[in-house]
């Protein structure tokens, strides 16, 4: 009865969609009438209430419903009822939807932009809703009701039980499909041919918003990857993965192209182009993903049905897109001001970096698809490829990044640039002389000289700025530098986590110490617990550095009852420099077998994730 | 320094890259690649001693030896052929005999892997695709793996 409800809704919703889009072309264009509000408000309401629908089915364990049948279960902690909804690909289609409506509603209230262009904006991100309705209702309704009456649903997977993945859908799919409403933006302003500084303005800070979010919902899905995949790592260029970073890095791209026609109106036809690129990336990771075209180990349910609804979205809104931006042609005549060094050429220098960046992720996510139609053999493109491709490609971009912002937007010269020559200088010896003494490693020289070299110089930047213009719009002057100490501090921790990790595998019995890289690690005992829907054997392992205890680590592994599965949970000791991270295997004859891996510096890449995120909302306020 | 030619040299600088960016992408994805093969492939494949791939199949019933500590011997079969399969470190939670099961590592033998990584399912309802398929050609494919 209540999926019903929830379909009606559903529908209701559709509808008003179609009343929104077709009544663009009978009415005034250029003004947005009371019921126009309305209009948007009801699709909103009526989404959000399908919404609800759905989250209420889940609460209450609802197993008329297919949907909850497939995916929860009545024991399941209330928490994870509520997140299961969003924990499947139907589910996860509502809530795209109910984004998308979320960010029209928002858009409206919009002051800064003239009326004409809000509605074609409206009109076109309508159109994107429509379509993406129109797929949830066919090939991925939430609402289908069983033949069957079933007493017991079938579990929601146990590694999807978790706090961070609870939260991690919602947010990435505010960033992903935030970029909806940029591009729906850039046609509009495309078509009218009004990109000014208000389209700017607003532009910019939809996209600091989407891509902040998307950035947070990476960095929680990797978090989750580190302690629940129990690999010791928190990234494995995993198809998934790269269609997450793609859309990421022309976001970033387009972020910082907003920048440069804040100071001079020019290259708009770039921001429109990579306003484009942005959500067709995201679109095309959903095919991706959604498909089963990929082998990931975070693959949906797959069905090839919506595989070709999802590519025919991607061609006609990308396509219809493409050939906009081709036949509205620009005709502003301005001059990009490129001199060797300036601020705009480091902009440019940058997206040129990115977009290359980004090809190669492509490149080498879709080459096993390509490779297996041309020649029906399967490959598969390991983490060595994108290591080595990528990371030397973007070098050159970190390597700029820690002068950029400093940079003059006028002429070649970089004020008291000796002292940013002496940083340079002093911070490369400096990490050469530490690499020294550990061991020797080139990928840990480069990385650790170029994360100081980009704190330091964005210091050094913040220091001048204070001296020049004191504590007026301190945060305002200094944002772009935060975001950038946030980056150095990122690749700080990605640089020695991966080079200077170190990976033990070890046996233990009870009360047997062992001795492993300067700590000695003792298995205490063994403990079992009783949660609702799990059963937990727990291992108690005390960490000691000179006899001395400084932690207890608790690594376990989880029995679920209703899926009959078995998780492994990580036990991590945080400490400031490393993290200390242990899994129990197999047990045979009361000796278990036990990894441990040393990973020094993991903290700084969340901190530095942490700093860019609210750098990046810091300029959202910024005008 | 004149406009044109701090211009001419920023292009100039630009065409480097793109060409030194070029040239690491077919230089890395030539030397990245890992193939896939199932155990009856691998026979019929050019693949030479030491050479990094990875093996799907499934795990041979009674087959799995834990030798020493952490370290298993078992082997992959498609129903026709087979491949022996040695490994350091913990098996997965997932990992059973007679289940699916992709293997990655380098060929020490005609017919021997060393493993670095274990891939088991993921859950009960995910098979890798590229397994998947490839044991329907066999006609190894049972309706119950779904």
């Amino acid at each position: 009865m209540i999926s019903l409800v929830g379909f009606a809704n559903l529908l209701f919703s559709f509808l008003i969609g179609l009343i929104i889009f077709f009544s663009y072309f009978f009415n005034n264009k250029n003004q947005i009438s009371r019921t126009y509000y309305n209009l948007v408000f009801f699709k909103f309401f009526f989404i959000i209430v399908s919404f609800l629908t759905l989250i209420y089915a889940y609460v209450v364990s609802d197993f008329s419903n297919q949907n909850v049948f497939e995916n929860s279960h009545s024991d399941k902690p209330i928490l994870y009822k509520i997140t299961g909804t969003w924990g499947n690909h139907e589910g996860s289609m509502l809530l795209w939807l109910l984004i998308m409506s979320g960010y029209t509603l928002f858009f409206i209230f919009n002051k800064n932009l003239k009326d004409n262009i809000k509605k074609l904006t409206i009109t076109f991100q309508t159109s994107l809703f429509l379509l993406f309705a129109v797929f949830v209702i066919l090939t991925s309704n939430p609402f289908l009701i069983n033949s069957i009456n079933f007493e017991e649903g079938m579990g929601l997977n146990p590694i999807l039980q978790d706090p961070a993945l609870a939260v991690h859908p919602p947010i990435l799919y505010i960033g992903y499909v935030g970029f909806s409403l940029i591009l729906s933006l850039a046609l509009a302003g495309l078509t009218f041919k009004q990109i000014d500084y208000e389209w700017m303005n607003t532009a910019k800070k939809f996209t600091l918003f989407c891509w902040s979010m998307l950035t947070g919902g990476i960095a929680l899905g990797s978090y989750w990857a580190y302690y629940e995949l129990g690999w010791g790592g928190w990234w494995f260029w995993d198809p998934v993965e790269n269609v997450s970073l793609m859309p990421w890095i022309a976001g970033l791209a387009l972020v910082h192209s907003l920048m440069i026609t804040k100071k001079e109106k020019l290259l708009i036809r770039w921001i429109v182009f990579l306003s484009i690129l942005c959500f067709s990336l995201s679109i095309f990771g959903t095919f991706l993903v959604r498909s089963g075209i990929l082998t990931s180990v975070h693959s949906f349910a797959t069905d090839s049905a919506r595989g070709i609804f999802i590519l025919i979205i991607f061609l006609v809104s990308t396509g219809f897109s493409f050939i906009l931006f081709i036949f509205k042609t620009d005709d502003s005549e301005e001059k990009l001001k490129l001199l060797f060094i300036n601020k705009s050429t480091a902009l440019v220098f940058n997206n040129i970096v990115m977009i290359i960046a980004c090809l190669t992720i492509l490149l080498g996510t879709i080459y096993p698809i390509v490779i297996e139609v041309i020649t029906n053999k399967r490959i598969s493109v390991g983490a060595p490829y994108f290591n080595s491709t990528a990371l030397p490609i973007l070098l050159p971009g970190f390597l700029l990044m820690s002068i950029a912002p400093a940079l003059s937007w006028q002429n070649n010269k970089l004020p008291k640039y000796k002292s940013y020559i002496f940083v340079f200088i002093a911070l490369s010896l400096l990490s050469f002389i530490i690499v020294y003494l550990n061991t020797f490693n080139v990928w840990g020289f480069i990385g650790i000289s170029l994360g100081l070299i980009i704190i330091f110089s964005s210091l050094l930047s913040v220091y001048f700025n204070y001296k020049k213009f004191g504590l007026r719009n301190f945060i305002s002057q200094n944002n772009a530098l935060l975001a950038h100490i946030g980056v150095g501090i990122l690749i700080l921790g990605i640089t020695t986590s991966s080079v200077y990790k170190s990976e033990f595998s070890e046996t233990f019995m009870i009360n047997e110490k062992k001795q492993i890289n300067n700590y000695s690690y003792t298995l205490l005992k063994l403990e079992t617990n009783q949660d609702s829907n799990f059963q937990e054997l727990v291992a108690v392992f005390s960490l000691y550095k000179d006899n001395k205890k400084i932690a207890e680590i608790k690594p376990s592994k989880r029995y679920y009852n209703v899926s009959k599965m078995i998780t492994t949970e990580a036990g991590i000791y945080h400490s400031w420099f490393q993290d200390f991270y242990v899994i129990i295997g197999n047990e045979k004859d009361k000796i278990w077998s036990v990894k441990i891996y040393q990973n020094p510096l993991v903290s700084l890449i969340w901190i530095g994730v942490i700093i860019m995120v609210m750098s990046g909302f810091l300029g959202i306020r910024k005008v | 320094m004149s406009l044109r030619f701090q211009r001419l040299l920023l292009i100039f600088l630009s065409l480097i890259f793109l060409t030194a960016s070029i040239f690491l992408i077919l230089f890395n994805s030539k030397k990245n690649l890992i193939f896939f093969y199932t155990p009856s492939e691998l026979l019929n494949s050019k693949t030479q001693i030491n050479d990094t791939i990875r093996i799907g199949g499934i795990v041979k019933k009674d087959s799995l030896k834990n030798i020493e500590d952490n370290k298993y011997v078992f082997i992959i079969h498609d129903n026709n052929n087979y491949v022996r399969v040695s490994y350091t470190g913990i098996l997965p939670d997932l990992f059973r005999e007679e289940q699916g099961v992709v293997v990655q590592g380098k060929l020490i033998k005609i017919d021997n892997i060393k493993a670095e990584r274990v891939f088991a399912k993921h859950d009960e309802n995910y098979m890798p695709t590229s397994i998947k398929k490839q044991l329907e050609k066999n006609k190894y494919w049972n309706k119950s793996y779904q």
